[in-house]
């Protein structure tokens, strides 16, 4: 998924460690919220959810409505600002590739988002049904049903889904620590690179300035 | 709406929508066409030339310093939208310390006794307390950056909605025909923010 450049959102960002909007952000979401609310409900309905995120995502309309159908949590048929504001975060983690991050964070409403029937145990098709918003790869889930299913009901139940998302965490630290690392190796060779040449650029200036020299005395 | 408190959940039935009436822009579109410039805060520029106690010209310095200082500590941070300003701070404060020197310069004849240095200076600090009143920022402005948003936000929101809200009419109309009250309240919405932005327009134009 991928923010329209230049829109709205796009200006927005989360906290890199809570992963939630700042209080000012927040307000101009509410500004916005309100520009939307066009029946003055607080609320926006199906269709101007759907307007709403076809313009600002590249979403299609299954994906959409999946997500809205997940959102209208009381079944009333619309989104209130709550459900927004954890829409604009998660939307705003895949942007800024904090999924990790934000399923860590927010593991309870993320697990409660996920469990869609109420059963406080997610299968491995909810999984699946949301793997567009949080950016699981099929191989993540295959890996999360072998190694977190403890009860061996192939479903996770909140406390192995919290497991689930320290270990993703641990993965995620660990990746960042070796770019960094990469990175830091990466510069170290470019300054040596630099330096050899310098090296020898200036030995070659040398020779030839010595070589001229000596031409010179002898005529 | 922007004089309550902030309220992260809208549950309960909110009615902080903006209302035309309060809404800043009409000051800004009410304001005349001598006090669009005139947007400019002094308040660095008059703590640099607060230098002599005891005239009267000071005494408004320090009056309008204070309420600058007052309004500056509340409401929204207006830090990032600073840079866009300073410029115009320096060209203020350039003509404050010409005035200054002027007036310092006036101050040295006094003191050897010239009358009618005397009521030049008087002219001059009557001068320049009309142009400190003169660079008042407008009202609008601060109202502005206290409770408000800034407007380039605001216009960037304001023709997102726009186009969202121009779509969805269109699902509106296809799906419960144009009489139906819902489209109807679309479309004055819809009319009402095209009516905003063509005012912004216009101002701009000037």
């Amino acid at each position: 998924m991928k923010l329209k450049q230049g829109s709205f959102l796009w200006y927005l960002y989360l906290d890199k460690l809570y992963c939630l909007l700042s209080v000012r952000n927040v307000k101009v979401l509410v500004e916005y919220f309100h520009l939307l609310d066009v029946h003055h409900n607080n609320t926006l309905n199906d269709v101007l959810f759907y307007h709403f995120l076809h313009h600002v995502t590249n979403w299609k309309r299954r994906q959409i409505m999946i997500v809205f159908n997940m959102l209208d949590w009381n079944a009333m048929g619309e989104i209130g600002f709550d459900q927004f504001y954890m829409l604009v975060c998660i939307l705003l983690a895949q942007q800024n590739h904090l999924e990790e991050q934000f399923i860590f964070r927010h593991s309870r409403p993320v697990f409660e988002l996920l469990d869609l029937e109420g059963e406080l145990r997610i299968g491995a098709e909810n999984f699946h049904m949301y793997n567009f918003l949080f950016n699981i790869k099929k191989q993540e889930l295959k890996e999360l049903y072998h190694d977190f299913d403890v009860t061996g009901d192939r479903r996770l139940n909140y406390k192995e889904f919290k497991l689930f998302t320290i270990f993703t965490m641990d993965k995620y630290q660990e990746r960042q620590k070796a770019e960094k690392e990469n990175e830091k190796k990466r510069k170290k060779e470019k300054k040596a690179l630099l330096k050899k040449k310098t090296q020898h650029q200036v030995n070659v200036s040398s020779k030839q300035s010595s070589f001229t020299n000596r031409s010179e005395s002898r005529m | 709406m922007e004089e309550k408190p902030f309220r992260a959940s809208l549950g309960s039935g909110g009615s902080d929508t903006s209302r035309p009436d309060n809404d800043i822009r009409n000051l800004w579109t009410r304001a005349t066409l001598s006090q669009s410039k005139l947007n400019v805060p002094l308040p660095n520029v008059c703590e640099d030339s607060d230098l002599e106690d005891g005239s009267a010209h000071s005494k408004t310095r320090r009056w309008y310093n204070e309420k600058a200082r007052r309004d500056s500590d509340g409401g929204w941070d207006h830090g990032e939208y600073k840079d866009s300003f300073k410029q115009e701070e320096l060209e203020d404060h350039s003509l404050l310390e010409l005035q200054l020197r002027q007036e310092s310069s006036l101050g040295s004849h006094l003191e050897e006794g010239d009358i009618d240095s005397k009521t030049e200076i008087e002219m001059s600090s009557s001068e320049s307390s009309l142009n400190i009143l003169k660079h008042t920022p407008h009202r609008a402005y601060w109202a502005e950056q206290q409770n408000r948003l800034p407007l380039p936000l605001m216009e960037l929101m304001e023709n997102e909605a726009l186009e969202i809200l121009t779509k969805a009419l269109r699902s509106y109309r296809s799906a419960i025909g144009r009489d139906h009250f819902l489209t109807k309240q679309l479309q004055r919405s819809i009319e009402g923010l095209k009516r905003r932005r063509s005012k912004r327009l216009n101002l701009l134009a000037y």
